[in-house]
């Protein structure tokens, strides 16, 4: 059976986590990707942990994860040579995603623009934008974080404000510019018309959820910067366990009853001091104390199995090692294991939705390509000979 | 007239909280017909019935001044259907009939218990698509388990990692950040089902557990263990390859800067802005990165001697004009100071029936040549009843038996 997406053509520019996290799910369905990437190494195969702490150009952890299924070429897109190789490949793109600065963004859009028109369509990825007095600032996954408002409530009254995971920010962007992008072919293909869309990466931060910006637009109100349990309504946040944590969101009614009954205290969901939204911040460390002393007989799966067939929200809390072996993950093949050359069998993250049923072929996961390991492929299906393929190499145009 | 890229789509959406409602808000925003078909007469979990934090000031029902209810739900049309009742099930058929593609977010099962499984909808319409956003999925051992988006962080290692190094787990705030990538997850999907139906021409049923479209997008998490059989530790906001990479104090109390040198010309620019030119010289330690990982506390100590003398707008303009990667650590209010946003003129004015005009925050991208639009603020509860009924063929006297016999409403009880 064909993948849902043969037949697309994405190319992909900048080689930065934004950009290769954009083009991933187009390769896994079933387009055709074409990773551009500069001659000075993308940023995305940088980026650790590499197999027993040994770096290299093609067995980075997020270059393994991210550039599956894709095929990469060497460009040099500063050089007219390399705009011109672009323009070839771009022509016969339904989407290109670029995520460099603005002005070269700016230079490469102008090679497909036809008068007012756009021969196809264009995702820009950048810090803030095409446009605007900031449109050329550098930025990185932490000052994006800083942007967005998300880092500010991710902390403690007067303590520094945190980042989330490392490069959670980015990929989010990045993510983002690839739901934009279907939607631009989508439209190009029932109506004929090709967009050019601005991804701003602060825009797309602060305008999701999770940003404190909306809530407190519309009503004044700042969320509080307090530690990760809540002490007005709980039990919200992470709670001891016999091997761990646990994590509830079960602050709210019904949910606040059943875990009452759970735990064998029904009386709580009545108790005037743990119902009373006066009274109840008083009474956190005595309710506290008393989830934490039946959570400490528990394993935290002990404590999410029996907690959950109540109708209690609550989860464990998982490390790195516990990730692959997690029931639901073992059942639903949520991580795979193929090989890549030169390493041997790597573990990533499965399809991030299922399509034609749980283990369909409409998603798969080829390896992702080594550096420049397409050049020559690509460059002579778009009709380059293969002395004119020799002459852009020793141009320094593509390695 | 905004953009018109998903335009002659029908989108039926019938979730709550924020993924699935902003996804249909994102593709409303494309110019798709956006149906939420709202709980009736349970409220939403967006829609509580008593005053709380969120509550937008204003006349009206509580339930129609929620912040976090108008954050994910603009752009649709809505219609207030009980689905348990004979003619709301027969509205929701028929809503479906002629649907692109349906979104529904219950829990794992109940959607086939109300009648609408993959296997009912395909009968009413062979040509849809429909995707179930349940947290874990429709298969697996955990598919009947509950969870908000916080849960979801916790179980994919995320939560593990987040937080300060020295601290535990309970200093670490949950977080809806499966909800925030959510939305863009499900969004794709839609449309790579209706591009695939372009060729197969037939629908499809997409299963989409919000744990998976999350945790994708963490390859180093478990990467650390699988290559190298580490746990990650907590590292805030250190890089353990980048120095400086951090945030500091402002000359305002409790107002931080992020500041970050990722190679020796930035490095270069940062020491000639807090005066230790010299720092950046062949002969000092710290002109090479190995130099700087290993004076990580000098450094953040000199940073922050420099940024504790300046508001944090100036002190990233300073940086940033001398090749410095910075920003201030923003927090709500800060946003309107953002010369940028303003030029771009990201926020949007709006006015709803019972909020009066509110100021909110723009759009996720922007897009030439039509650009996007706020058509229709957060609607009312049955807003758009009447509207979509008469689409549908029922006329007036139906529509007020609907009414009376409780298969559609426009309010909530308190």
């Amino acid at each position: 059976m064909t993948q849902p997406l043969d037949g697309l053509k994405v190319i992909e520019i900048g080689g930065t986590v934004s950009v290769s996290a954009a083009g991933k799910k187009f390769a896994d369905f079933g387009a055709d990707v074409i990773k551009i990437e500069p001659p000075q190494i993308s940023e995305v195969r940088k980026i650790a942990p590499f197999p027993d702490d040994i770096f290299h150009i093609d067995k980075g952890a997020v270059h393994l994860a991210f550039d599956t299924s894709k095929r990469s070429i060497v460009v040099d897109h500063l050089t007219n040579s390399g705009k011109e190789i672009i323009q070839r490949l771009g022509s016969k793109a339904n989407l290109i995603i670029m995520d460099i600065p603005a002005k070269e963004a700016l230079d490469l859009i102008n090679i497909f623009k036809d008068g007012d028109s756009l021969l196809t369509n264009i995702v820009t990825i950048t810090p803030h934008g095409m446009t605007g007095p900031y449109k050329d600032r550098i930025e990185n996954d932490l000052t994006l974080f800083g942007w967005s408002t998300r880092s500010h409530r991710h902390s403690i009254t007067g303590r520094e404000p945190l980042r989330y995971g490392p490069y959670a920010g980015v990929v989010q962007i990045g993510s983002t510019a690839a739901a934009v992008g279907m939607a631009a072919i989508w439209g190009s293909r029932s109506e004929g018309m090709s967009r050019l869309v601005d991804v701003a990466g602060v825009e797309a931060l602060m305008g999701n959820v999770d940003s404190g910006f909306f809530l407190w637009a519309v009503n004044g109100a700042l969320q509080p910067r307090s530690a990760g349990q809540s002490t007005g309504l709980y039990p919200m946040g992470a709670y001891k366990c016999k091997d761990g944590y646990m994590l509830f969101s079960a602050g709210r009614d019904p949910v606040y009853s059943r875990l009452c009954n759970a735990i064998g205290r029904p009386d709580l969901s009545t108790d005037k001091r743990f119902t009373d939204p006066v009274e109840k911040p008083k009474h956190f460390e005595a309710f506290k104390e008393i989830l934490e002393e039946w959570l400490s007989t528990r394993t935290k799966y002990e404590a999410f199995d029996e907690l959950q067939e109540k109708g209690v929200m609550c989860c464990p809390v998982l490390d790195a090692s516990e990730l692959e072996n997690d029931r639901q993950s073992v059942h639903r093949k949520s991580y795979i294991t193929r090989n890549q050359d030169g390493i041997g069998d790597i573990t990533i993250a499965g399809p991030p939705f299922r399509m034609n049923g749980l283990h369909s072929d409409a998603w798969q996961s080829k390896p992702a390509p080594s550096f420049s390991q397409h050049t020559n492929e690509i460059l002579e299906e778009y009709g380059y000979s293969k002395q004119e393929t020799i002459a852009l190499f020793r141009a320094g145009v593509t390695t | 007239m905004g953009n018109a890229s998903l335009e002659g789509l029908k989108i039926i959406e019938m979730t709550e909280a924020w993924a699935g409602p902003v996804c249909a808000s994102l593709m409303g925003d494309m110019g798709a017909d956006v149906i939420k078909v709202e709980s009736f007469p349970r409220h939403s979990l967006t829609r509580p019935t008593s005053p709380r934090y969120a509550t937008m000031p204003g006349d009206g029902p509580v339930y129609e001044r929620d912040a976090l209810h108008h954050q994910g739900n603009r752009n649709k049309r809505n219609i207030a259907i009980d689905i348990r009742t004979e003619s709301g099930n027969q509205i929701l058929k028929k809503l479906l009939s002629d649907a692109d593609v349906f979104i529904e977010g219950y829990a794992a099962g109940k959607i086939e218990k109300l009648g609408f499984g993959w296997k009912d909808v395909q009968k009413i319409n062979p040509n849809i698509t429909m995707i179930s956003i349940a947290g874990w999925g429709l298969e697996g051992p955990y598919k009947k388990m509950v969870t908000l988006g916080a849960g979801l962080d916790a179980t994919t290692g995320h939560l593990s990692l987040r937080g300060y190094p020295e601290g535990d787990f309970v200093d670490t705030h949950p977080n809806f950040h499966s909800d925030a990538t959510g939305s863009s997850t499900i969004f794709f999907a839609a449309l790579t089902a209706l591009l695939q139906r372009q060729k197969s021409k037939t629908g499809t049923f997409i299963d989409l557990s919000q744990w998976e479209g999350l945790v994708w997008q963490f390859p180093t998490i478990l990467a650390e263990w699988t290559m190298n059989q580490r746990i990650p530790e907590r590292l805030g906001n250190d890089d353990p390859h980048i120095v400086p990479h951090g945030v500091y104090r402002t000359i305002d109390d409790d107002k931080w800067i992020v500041v970050a040198a990722e190679d020796d010309q930035q490095w270069e620019g940062l020491c000639k802005i807090i005066d230790r030119i010299e720092w950046s010289e062949i002969s000092h330690k710290y002109s090479s990165i190995v130099g700087r990982i290993k004076g990580r506390e000098e450094i953040d100590n000199a940073i922050e001697s420099f940024t504790k003398q300046y508001e944090g707008f100036n002190a990233a303009e300073i940086l940033q004009n001398n090749n410095v990667i910075a920003s201030p650590v923003v927090t709500p209010p800060d946003v309107l100071l953002s010369s940028q946003l303003h030029d771009r003129s990201w926020h949007q004015t709006i006015t709803h029936k019972w909020t009066g005009p509110v100021m909110v925050g723009g759009f996720l991208w922007d897009v030439e040549p039509d650009s996007l639009s706020w058509d229709i603020p957060t609607a009312l509860v049955g807003q758009h009843n009447e509207e979509i009924l008469i689409e549908l063929g029922y006329d007036e006297k139906k529509i007020s038996e609907f009414y009376t016999n409780g298969s559609i409403g426009n309010h909530y009880e308190n």
